[in-house]
């Protein structure tokens, strides 16, 4: 039997796991700072690319292992894009970054087995495997949240991340219960044929939406996701935010459109919602003053900007919509990811590497702009272009977006864009600031002290940065990625 | 060959910029060569697209789906306001050699200032409404940057973002307008929506027409948006000279020039320009007698200027309007730029502490009271004299009876601040005891040619005219050569003179008119609070920090009150899909 490629692109990164593990363990046993693991992970995930590459070229292939099936349509290639290009710069970075730290075969392991499983939960067609996949997705990042055990906040972070993680997660199994009692079957092409607008479908859809909800951070199931992003080693900060969030968003999708006949309000929920995360979102970053927790909550906003765009696309129909939100989805993730990188790059070269594990706050910034040049630039690129400033890539994706809006001429979606444009105003009332204090020339005593960043660290940085700029000035770029992903949801919520 | 120089224009300064920002800084001198060459080149670039002006797209880079075919159209405004930003952009930047003297991080400055050159002039060029506000937002981001260029002062800090929100906000209008233009036609590009204008419901045009008022007021500081622009004054000198007085300010002018042919039959919609651009005028005006900070009452003038060219164009004075422009792009240049050889001798921007101060700085005194006249509207020689003149005439033509009235009121104003400004500057008892001196090379290389341009440009009227009048036909300009605008100037000369005298006299006789100046406290109090608007901004800021302090006191940190959430959540979905 021959395997379509995109099996080996998964099973390389899951094979590669334990290997990791194992590997790391026992050479760690005879030296302690034996670099094998991350090499054994840089190995993995760039071997990963080649069947990455070849999947490309071979959209909606299928795999059937009895009753369970795996296909990698246009919305799993994007996912597997971000989640392998992510994963395989954050390797590159955690090189330096997690160096000395006690466990790092434990880290590459985990990474390296979470890029595997968000790669597959694209792939699943059943609601039951979708779980599957998301909670193993789930169970490798409580690990990495709560990677540094010794220290209580870590640990606080990794339980509540866990708690409404687990509690959305049985909602979401009582859904699949329910759909399959009704239905027998968990098929999503079946159950689309089947499903019916009655109270115990209706019942399941509400499920759905929360339980994948809480991992792609609806306001109000939200609360958990500022400690997770801010105590996760910054590797773990920058895929949390850039992707595992998006998984959760891109799982929801997936469940809904087997439901899509049974209710007209599913894109004007997920517009409510969108609504509800941009407002809030931006309220709760105004005034923190902890860098990480700024980004963290400015995901909420950026998460409402592709709900509004996938709440018009379901709803009117208008691809723009849905093109707009997927490539927004891919541009977010390489922001927030640069954003969380370069500033974890500050975080460990002032704090961290001082043996100190206090949080960076706004103030610890001033005068790196000098003294840390590239990191300075990579980090105000990512915030002005998650503000929505161009010439960066955010700007582009949030135009299409509020495209697709006025595409629909409904009044209140032109107001809700309207709304959208405003919010991104008050965002820069919080992401300008960080470059004003990054820009200022008098330095704060950390920097002043701060020693010098490795060059590897640097590279990530200044790759993703240029990405953002290119993209920005080309939005077109991306559009192979974005416009088959699209076209996917636009099939299976029958628009 | 047109679409090189197009590119070159936009791209050079762009190219320029980055490399400016990773040069290193313990070599000044070569940044400086860099920029003031990048700059240079670039204003030549402007000026040979001169004779290929055209109204057709001269150069479109298909970028694809929905963000459609970037183009570029060097019609008569978009080349002379180019021209205006490279050749201005090229003098600031020489300015800067002796103002930046020293300073630290003189890369990100450079930077900055090219990325804004190139933006400017890729504004005015860009044929495709994306484009347009494409480089619409590039230019508020190097505002805000440059503004609060000095990061370590905390009212520089405020005023950068102070800037940046307000025209962000503003823009919001402009963006709603672009979309509803793409919604409805299902293309960008700006002479298909001019000429289809008129097929959109009333509705929507009416929302894109005072969407993009609002724009062009956030961005051409006019009320109730102008409360930005003093605060932007914590900018280095140069800067407030090129973004803040020649070019930047500008874009909001421009874009109600460039779309007023869509807009002008929207009911209510010229009146509302005309109301803005009065108001602003007069009460900028005011404020403006009322400052003591030589940059301050300069930028009030700035802002009373743009709503004279707000008012012609809301009277129907297309070609008045951007007359005005480009002579209060050279003599407002000026006026900055001599006041920043004032302020960098003297460190300080405090109007008490000077006096007396030409003696030692014959040359900036001589500069400074040539762009002073040209602002005052002092005949026969200045620039603007002529085009104030000329939007007068066009107010007088086609413009409400108060409106006129208030603009020529604004006339003696303006030429009372502007007597008061050079009086307290230059003249009189010297009341700092520091040493000063007089211009640097450099600075005098910028301010000469500007001096120069503030007692010439009236003269290209006739070409002006016709350069606008050849490449752009959706405009219905009202042509003019020298003779034809002499004898309107003429005509509105009769009755401005007399109030630019009166203006004058009431400075000269200041001290007799004491009992007038008493009787107008309340006046000069309101004016020093800036009639309110600062106090509604504070507002607006007050209840978002007020709006995010409740929001965070849902942030427990509490599980159970976590669960709760998602409790509520799954209520508020199933009441909407039981509801609906």
């Amino acid at each position: 039997m021959t395997y379509p490629t995109f099996i080996w692109l998964i099973g390389i990164l899951l094979l590669a796991s334990p290997v990791i593990y194992l590997v790391g363990r026992i050479t760690r046993r005879e030296d302690s700072t034996a670099p094998v693991a991350r090499w054994l992970a840089l190995a993995a995930v760039l071997g990963a690319w080649l069947p990455y590459l070849l999947a490309l070229r071979d959209t909606n292939a299928s795999m059937t292992v009895g009753a369970v099936a795996l296909t990698m349509d246009g919305l799993g290639l994007l996912l597997a894009a971000l989640s392998l290009a992510l994963g395989t710069l954050v390797v590159v970075y955690s090189m330096r970054y997690m160096e000395n730290e006690a466990g790092e075969e434990k880290y590459y392991s985990l990474l390296v087995a979470m890029i595997g499983v968000m790669i597959g939960l694209g792939t699943a067609t059943d609601i039951f495997n979708l779980w599957l996949w998301f909670e193993a997705m789930a169970i490798t990042s409580y690990v990495l949240v709560s990677f540094y055990r010794n220290k209580p906040l870590a640990l606080e972070a990794g339980v509540k991340y866990l708690v409404q993680s687990a509690a959305g997660s049985m909602l979401i199994l009582v859904g699949v219960a329910l759909v399959l009692m009704q239905t027998g079957t968990l098929d999503i092409a079946e159950i689309r044929a089947l499903a019916e607008p009655t109270p115990g479908f209706i019942v399941a859809g509400a499920l759905f939406i929360i339980g994948f909800g809480v991992k792609a951070a609806l306001v109000p199931l939200h609360t958990w996701l500022p400690d997770a992003y801010t105590q996760a080693p910054s590797g773990i900060s920058a895929i949390l935010s850039g992707v595992v969030t998006e998984a959760g968003l891109i799982a929801m999708l997936r469940a809904l459109s087997a439901l899509v006949a049974i209710s007209a309000s599913w894109g004007l929920l997920l517009m409510i919602f969108g609504a509800l995360n941009m407002l809030v979102g931006n309220l709760l970053a105004l005034r923190q003053t902890q860098v990480r927790r700024i980004l963290a909550f400015s995901s909420l906003p950026h998460i409402g900007y592709m709900l509004i765009g996938l709440g018009i696309g379901i709803s009117t129909g208008v691809a723009n919509g849905l093109d707009g939100s997927m490539f927004h989805l891919l541009n977010h993730g390489l922001m927030k990811a640069l954003a969380f990188l370069a500033a974890g790059t500050l975080l460990w070269v002032l704090h961290v590497a001082g043996t100190d594990h206090d949080e960076l706050v706004t103030a610890d910034l001033s005068g790196a702009g000098r003294r840390y040049p590239i990191v300075a630039l990579a980090f105000s690129i990512a915030v002005l272009g998650l503000g929505g400033l161009p010439p960066l890539a955010g700007f582009m994706s949030k135009w299409q977006i509020f495209v697709s809006g006025f595409q629909t001429g409904d009044a209140l979606i032109m107001a809700t864009v309207v709304f959208a444009g405003l919010m991104s105003v008050l965002s820069l009332a919080y992401y300008a600031p960080l470059v004003n204090a990054i820009y200022r020339t008098v330095p704060s005593s950390v920097v002043a002290h701060g020693p010098t960043i490795p060059v590897l660290m640097q590279v990530p940085l200044a790759l993703m940065a240029l990405a953002v700029l290119v993209i920005g000035l080309w939005p077109s770029l991306l559009s192979w990625l974005a416009a088959p992903a699209a076209e996917a949801l636009l099939a299976a919520f029958g628009g | 060959m047109v679409s090189w120089l197009i590119l070159l224009v936009i791209g050079l300064p762009w190219l320029g910029a980055a490399a400016a920002f990773f040069m290193r800084e313990a070599r000044p001198r070569a940044l400086h060569t860099l920029a003031v060459a990048v700059s240079v080149v670039s204003a030549a670039c402007a000026v040979a697209l001169l004779p290929f002006a055209t109204s057709e797209v001269a150069l479109s880079l298909p970028v694809g789906g929905v963000f459609g075919d970037f183009t570029f159209i060097p019609d008569g405004m978009a080349i002379v306001l180019s021209i205006i930003a490279t050749v201005i952009g090229s003098l600031a930047v020489i300015f800067s050699i002796n103002y930046m003297e020293g300073e630290k991080q003189l890369g990100r400055y450079y930077a900055l200032v090219l990325l804004f050159i190139g933006a400017m002039c890729g504004l005015v060029l860009s044929g495709s409404l994306l484009l347009m506000f494409f480089f619409w937002e590039i230019t508020a981001l190097c505002s805000y940057a440059l503004i609060s260029f000095d990061n370590d002062n905390p009212k520089a800090v405020e005023g950068g973002l102070k800037a940046l929100i307000i025209t962000q906000f503003g823009g919001v209008g402009l963006l709603a307008g672009a979309l509803i233009a793409y919604g409805t036609l299902g293309t960008y590009q700006i002479p298909v929506f001019l000429a289809q204008a008129q097929t959109l419901a009333p509705a929507l045009l009416s929302v894109m027409a005072f969407g993009f008022l609002a724009a062009a007021a956030a961005k051409s500081a006019q009320l109730p948006f102008h409360t930005w622009l003093p605060s932007a004054m914590e900018a280095p000198t140069p800067i407030s000279a090129l973004i803040h007085a020649a070019t930047m300010v500008n874009a909001g002018v421009y874009l109600l020039a460039r779309f007023y042919p869509a807009f002008e039959a929207v009911p209510g919609w010229t009146t509302a320009v005309v109301i803005v651009g009065a108001l602003t005028a007069l009460l900028a005006a005011i404020m403006a007698i009322v400052s003591n900070d030589l940059k301050e009452v300069l930028a009030y003038s700035t802002v009373s200027q743009l709503g004279y060219m707000v008012y012609g164009i809301g009277v129907g004075g297309v070609l008045a309007a951007q007359f005005h422009l480009l002579s209060h792009a050279v003599f407002k240049a000026l006026l900055f730029l001599g006041a920043g050889a004032v302020i960098h001798a003297l460190g300080t921007r405090d109007m008490r502490r000077m006096g007396g101060l030409g003696k030692e700085m014959p040359l900036v005194r001589a500069v400074f009271v040539v762009g002073a006249l040209a602002l005052a509207g002092i005949p026969p020689i200045f620039n603007g004299f002529w085009s104030k003149d000329m939007i007068l005439e066009a107010g007088a033509e086609g413009g409400p009876t108060w409106a006129y009235i208030i603009m020529l009121a604004v006339a003696g104003l303006t030429a009372l601040y502007c007597a008061r400004m050079v009086w307290m500057v230059f003249y009189g008892e010297r009341r700092s005891t520091a040493h000063v001196h007089d211009a640097p090379t450099a600075m005098r290389v910028a301010l000469i040619p500007l001096a120069i341009g503030t007692v010439t440009t009236w003269l290209l009227i006739g070409p002006f005219g016709r350069l606008f009048g050849d490449t752009m036909p959706t405009h219905d300009l009202h042509l003019v050569n020298l003779g034809g605008m002499a004898a309107g100037a003429a005509a509105q000369l009769v009755i401005a003179l007399p109030v630019i005298a009166i203006g004058l006299l009431a400075f000269w006789f200041r001290d007799r008119l004491s009992g007038v100046t008493r009787a107008l406290g309340w006046l000069a109090a309101l004016a020093r609070a800036d009639f309110g608007f600062e106090l509604a901004n504070r507002v607006v800021a007050g209840a978002a920090r007020g709006a995010a302090g409740v929001v965070r006191e849902t942030q427990t940190g509490q599980l159970n009150w976590n669960a709760v959430g998602i409790l509520v959540g799954l209520a508020l979905v199933l009441a909407v899909l039981a509801l609906r």
